[in-house]
């Protein structure tokens, strides 16, 4: 095994012969997700690589008109500087992609990182970001991605992202939702765990894992916490009696 | 003459003529000929002292003997495997990456610094010195092999390290830009920052 050094690296791609890691060649800023650098080569007679906080004053105004997500703030920095990073996933493979004046909506967990040039916002689908824009960004799959275009109905697990306008949306089994709609959910026992799925109708393109396991969603606690703020008294009663009647069910198991 | 070849990217093939390689307790997936495996003890092999002061260090390694005459596939929770050799240099790995070595190579424990106490990693490292094979893990992926010199030091995510090797000063990073880094729940604060010449083995997945 042939040691690599910053001129036999690539610059911006995947380690040769290694689709779970990643060598991004930094000159500037780079928004990136928390504990998924793995290493990385300061550039000779440069200040070295800055990893800041979204928080930090000497970033000014950039981070307010680039990343409007309030509830992923503290999972993300800005690297600056000049140099080679190299990133990880916990086993995930890991693609570039570019974004031409486009829109692409991702899970939270598998992105990675992005160009400054690019916008940040939080999706109205509860987990997921979308990026707005021209630029690179970075993002993880469990196996490769498949592209598909709509329309398509997706294992919600299997889902990464999509691009453009692809409007989704919740489907039920038609024979689980007349279980529901007969109030019979959960008494027949006839799930086969397929029943729901994303539904996407429109034009655009689904982003699809090969895989259904999904990486632990740190997002999930902190997503739902953020929309607490919004019940009133009595939704906040309503959420603590179905919190206590799923910790009973977990007990039971 | 110890042959340590792969078998795909993540099994380990050794065949014994009546010599001995220590291996990773449990690693053993098969075997043909006649191999006897036995405990390596308290010390890894490396007789009381060693095995003392792994205790106070609380790295832990756990080999195994296989002597005889045959043929052994090793491998750990589908990791990928990377074959070093060593001429007489000294390496340092992480000891729950260490798959099997040859039992000639003398391992010890190194510490390695006293700054970042609260991680277990990159504390304390197993040393393995001498003339032989080491086979190493990398999970998440094949291993990455980083170049350092004088020109290009590198700086490594302790999570992510598997070994060095080489003439290399190996220091803490412990600077807030760093920390800004580390995700929340991981508690990790510092990196390692390696300056002179040599290899620094890093996996794609953090522990």
């Amino acid at each position: 095994m042939i040691p690599l050094n910053p001129t036999t690296l690539p610059d911006n791609d995947n380690i040769p012969g290694n689709h779970y890691a990643y060598c991004v060649r930094l000159d500037g800023q780079l928004f990136m997700q928390t504990g998924r650098m793995i290493a990385y080569y300061p550039a000779p007679h440069s200040q070295g690589i800055r990893f800041e906080p979204l928080t930090a004053a000497s970033l000014g105004g950039m981070v307010a008109t680039r990343f409007s997500a309030p509830l992923y703030t503290r999972d993300w920095v800005v690297a600056a500087g000049a140099g080679h990073l190299i990133l990880g996933d916990r086993g995930y493979d890991i693609n570039s992609y570019d974004l031409d004046d486009g829109n692409l909506t991702l899970r939270a967990a598998n992105l990675l990182a992005f160009d400054s040039t690019l916008e940040l916002k939080q999706s109205i689908v509860p987990g997921f970001l979308t990026l707005i824009g021209t630029g690179k960004f970075l993002a993880s799959s469990s196996g490769p991605v498949i592209f598909a275009e709509p329309p398509i109905r997706v294992d919600p697990e299997a889902l990464v992202g999509w691009a453009d306008c692809p409007s989704p949306s919740h489907h039920y089994d038609a024979g689980w939702m007349g279980g529901f709609l007969a109030g019979a959910m959960g008494m027949m026992g006839v799930n086969s765990g397929e029943e729901r799925q994303f539904d996407f109708t429109g034009a655009g393109t689904v982003l699809i894992q090969s895989s259904e396991s999904t990486v632990a969603d740190p997002h999930l606690v902190q997503q739902l916490e953020g929309q607490l703020a919004g019940l009133g008294l009595s939704g906040l009663q309503r959420m603590q009696q179905a919190v206590a009647q799923q910790l009973a069910q977990q007990q039971q198991r | 003459m110890q042959g340590f070849r792969l078998n795909g990217s993540r099994v380990l093939e050794i065949d014994l003529m009546g010599d001995a390689v220590r291996a990773a307790t449990g690693s053993m997936i098969a075997y043909t000929g006649d191999v006897t495996f036995k405990n390596a003890g308290m010390g890894g092999g490396d007789g009381l002292m060693a095995g003392l002061k792994r205790r106070a260090a609380g790295e832990s390694v756990a080999l195994m003997h296989c002597t005889g005459q045959g043929t052994v596939w090793f491998a750990k929770d589908a990791m990928e495997v990377l074959i070093v050799e060593l001429n007489g240099d000294t390496l340092k790995v992480e000891s729950e990456q260490l798959l099997a070595l040859s039992d000639k190579l003398k391992t010890d424990v190194a510490f390695a610094g006293v700054r970042g106490a609260s991680s277990g990693q990159g504390l304390f490292t197993t040393t393995v010195t001498g003339y032989g094979t080491v086979a190493l893990l990398s999970a998440g992926g094949p291993p990455i092999a980083l170049e350092v010199s004088p020109q290009y030091p590198l700086v490594v995510d302790p999570d992510a390290f598997v070994a060095s090797q080489g003439q290399l000063n190996q220091s803490f990073v412990t600077d807030v830009s760093w920390r800004n880094l580390i995700g929340e729940s991981s508690g990790e604060a510092f990196s390692l920052r390696f300056d002179g010449s040599g290899v620094v083995y890093i996996q794609p997945e953090e522990r």
